[in-house]
């Protein structure tokens, strides 16, 4: 396996990473106004304002953002060639979604430091906006990454209203964001008191089936031709059909009330686009509407960096790996007992 | 405004204001992490409840601000993609791997080691707790080399050579030893200490001030934040000054404006060596920055040497007009670092790497439109958390340690008999006295 492929893996895992970790904040985000514990109604907490939703993912929440830092990161050194087109030419996209995360990001981490109810309604609205707006945007960079984008001659492109509101792309917007907030229900269901997992796995049955829904739609789409256009049509097809399987058994398992196995199958359908867009276009990073694109050989750093990274890399992803394992294991069952809620 | 003039004030903007909370990150984190280790191994159960508040009380103003540190670190990240590709075309081969390392080795490690510290209260043994906030500390501060080293190869670029138009890195070490990054992260360490000692100098003062009661906790706090403070602004000067050497030989053209003399004949060379244009940067706003930052850091420098005097019997703040001076100069510092930012990155232009790539020629193919349209949603995003940030932040240290939330186990884990994965240490009843 040559340098390249295994940096782009490395791109892949930081972003489906992202897409598993950060998916389930966004959903969480969309849904905790839903997800409020009745008891708590009665509970003296209630004046200092916790949440269910929100206390299931706050300890991981500070380490399941940075994926979306390292995804940058690792693109910028590892293929630089790639960050500066994709980026650009992106750009209305890649600022609502920066918009959207910075909000949500400092309104989950603010929001029990407002002084009174008025305060935290604000953050509140703050907090479903910044898991919808990101989550919405990159099921829409996805779809036009599966799609193509329209690049000109020197490789550069521009997205504009034309490009991003094409039947293909809406839906995939739309599957994410079902499918991110069914994630986060699932994360929910796993991690808070009985009462409120029961309600989560209700909701995350019901957006699973409008998640599947726009799937399929997509799925159609592309069969009719005005879908992805692949450049890998057999790979493409065995990841999909995967993706229609964990949405399945993901539903499946949320009316069963089986929450380990809905929660990893949802793992599996958040992180499977990623491999769709990756391996499903190899050796192309990015694809023009009109024929091929930046392929990987274009985008890649030079051989005597790339060298230089993977000697801190072989020593760093690991360690990433496990340390955030670590956090996992330490923060590991449901909330209520001996965890201390502050955000 | 043309498209370049909106991106550079979009990165600005962005870079600013995310300074403006990495300081105090940079500056309250070693505090807060010595605060902790001394709670955590104090015998006497006073004492040790006095020093946990302590470390709670500063470790929640330091979340509080850490908050907006990261969100502004986030859009950071994604800056040079956005406007300026033209750098990642050139420099992408050298630049990039500092930002990838930065954020592999650094900001994930911070990030994830703080969120187990914010919840790790009652939950993580005792030395696996403490050991969170120095790994959050050591990776706050690699962070802050590896950017710098990539910001010191814009300035001052080493360890690459220019083949068709693109850099390559071709000696690594160079780069990670560049004078220009060392000297300036010398530089911005020591200024970040100084802010965070005279941030928790100033708060105690302004406690003792309103008649607190809590004392023991605000004496012990002054006394760490008046000595960090005397300390750091000590050498921020001196290790500024060893800065304008290595200006004089490697940036000609900041040397000159900064001495006020010989700009006309370094842009006569300038001209020469690369073409005609205009080499001269903004010359008042670097003379205001400048003056600005000397003033201020000279005078720091001098309040906190008297203030450490002044510790003795409580002087500092039973002579309230003092006090109240600790408590005035807290800004200040801000407005120093932010001015020094200006010296040195208004001073490279119109280079983004120096004698290379200049900032017109790294601009992406953005439209006008989008740029005034990100750069209005970005600044007014940016200042209306700053603002918002710095309100918590003050109301929170006027309310004193009885409002901390952070680290507050909730009610129901008293009752429960020992969890296997919690430390026994931390649950030790306290007496009341």
């Amino acid at each position: 396996m040559s340098l390249e492929i295994a940096w782009l893996g490395l791109l892949g895992l930081m972003l489906a990473g992202y897409f598993v970790l950060g998916g389930y904040d966004y959903g969480a985000q969309m849904l905790h106004p839903f997800l409020r514990d009745e008891h708590e109604e009665s509970k003296p907490e209630k004046a200092s304002g916790g949440n269910a939703a929100l206390d299931a993912i706050a300890p991981f929440f500070l380490g399941n953002e940075v994926w979306l830092v390292a995804f940058a990161g690792v693109m910028f050194g590892a293929f630089p060639h790639l960050e500066g087109t994709l980026l650009s030419g992106l750009y209305p996209l890649i600022v609502a979604i920066l918009a959207g995360l910075v909000l949500g990001n400092a309104a989950v981490q603010l929001r029990r430091r407002a002084r009174g109810v008025r305060g935290r309604r604000a953050w509140d609205a703050l907090i479903v906006f910044g898991g919808a707006v990101p989550a919405l945007c990159w099921g829409l960079v996805v779809g036009l990454l599966l799609h193509g984008v329209p690049r000109r001659a020197d490789g550069s492109f521009h997205i504009g209203f034309g490009e991003v509101f094409t039947p293909f792309v809406l839906v995939c917007g739309i599957a994410t964001i079902l499918l991110f907030a069914a994630h986060g229900a699932g994360f929910v269901a796993l991690r808070s008191e009985r009462e409120t997992a029961a309600k989560a796995r209700e909701l995350g049955g019901k957006l699973l089936l409008g998640a599947g829904a726009a799937a399929v739609v997509a799925l159609l789409l592309t069969f009719v031709g005005s879908g992805a256009s692949m450049t890998n049509r057999g790979v493409s097809g065995v990841i999909a059909g995967a993706l229609v399987v964990a949405l399945g058994v993901a539903w499946w398992s949320f009316t069963g009330g089986h929450e380990v196995r809905a929660f990893v199958a949802t793992c599996c359908a958040t992180a499977l686009p990623v491999l769709l867009v990756g391996a499903g276009h190899y050796p192309y990073l990015l694809i023009s509407s009109a024929g091929h694109g930046l392929d990987i050989h274009d985008a890649v750093t030079d051989d005597a960096t790339l060298k230089i990274l993977s000697v801190f890399g072989v020593l760093v992803v690991p360690t990433i790996l496990a340390y955030q394992a670590w956090s996992w294991w330490a923060f590991r069952g449901r909330t209520g007992l001996r965890h201390p809620s502050y955000f | 405004m043309s498209a370049a003039e909106l991106a550079r004030l979009q990165f600005a903007a962005t870079t600013g204001i995310h300074w403006l909370f990495v300081i105090l990150t940079m500056g309250l984190v070693p505090l807060v992490a010595f605060m902790h280790t001394r709670a955590a191994y104090t015998r006497d159960p006073a004492k040790k409840a006095v020093r946990e508040r302590m470390t709670r009380f500063w470790g929640q103003l330091y979340v509080i601000n850490y908050a907006v540190g990261i969100v502004t670190g986030l859009v950071m990240e994604f800056q040079f993609g956005l406007s300026w590709s033209g750098l990642s075309k050139f420099a992408g081969n050298v630049f990039g791997a500092p930002l990838a390392l930065e954020t592999l080795i650094a900001f994930f490690a911070e990030s994830t080691f703080l969120g187990m510290w914010i919840f790790g209260w009652g939950r993580l043994r005792r030395g696996v707790h403490v050991t969170l906030i120095w790994l959050v500390c050591l990776t706050a501060y690699a962070s802050a080399y590896w950017i710098l080293i990539a910001n010191g190869f814009m300035q001052h670029p080493v360890g690459y050579e220019v083949r068709g138009g693109v850099a390559y890195l071709t000696d690594f070490g160079a780069l990670l030893t560049n004078e220009m990054s060392l000297t300036a992260l010398g530089h911005i360490v020591l200024a970040a200490l100084t802010t965070g000692g005279l941030f928790v100098a100033g708060v105690s003062c302004f406690h003792f001030l309103r008649g607190t009661k809590e004392t023991e906790l605000f004496r012990s706090s002054l006394r760490l934040g008046t000595w960090v403070a005397m300390l750091a602004s000590f050498f921020v000067v001196v290790v500024g000054e060893l800065q304008r050497p290595i200006i004089e030989r490697t940036q000609p053209m900041k040397n000159a404006v900064l001495d006020n003399s010989g700009v006309a004949e370094v842009q006569r060379r300038l001209v020469e060596q690369f073409g005609p244009g205009d080499y001269v940067p903004p010359q008042g706003w670097i003379h205001l920055s400048m003056n600005a930052m000397t003033l201020i850091g000279n005078t720091i420098s001098t309040i906190t040497f008297i203030a450490v005097f002044l510790l003795w019997k409580d002087r500092l703040v039973r002579w309230r007009p003092m006090a109240w001076l600790m408590v005035a100069v807290i800004p200040f510092a801000f407005v120093a670092s932010v001015a020094g930012w200006v010296v040195r990155e208004m001073g490279r232009q119109p280079w983004i790497v120096y004698g290379h790539l200049t900032v017109e020629d790294a601009l992406s193919h953005v439209s006008r439109a989008s740029l005034i349209a990100s750069c209005t949603v970005f600044i007014a995003i940016f200042v209306g958390l700053a603002v918002t940030n710095w309100t918590l932040i003050t109301r929170f240290a006027v309310r004193g340690p009885d409002a901390t939330q952070l680290g507050v186990t909730e009610p129901l884990a008293e009752a429960l008999p020992e969890q296997p994965t919690g430390g026994s240490e931390d649950k030790q009843p306290v007496p009341a006295f």
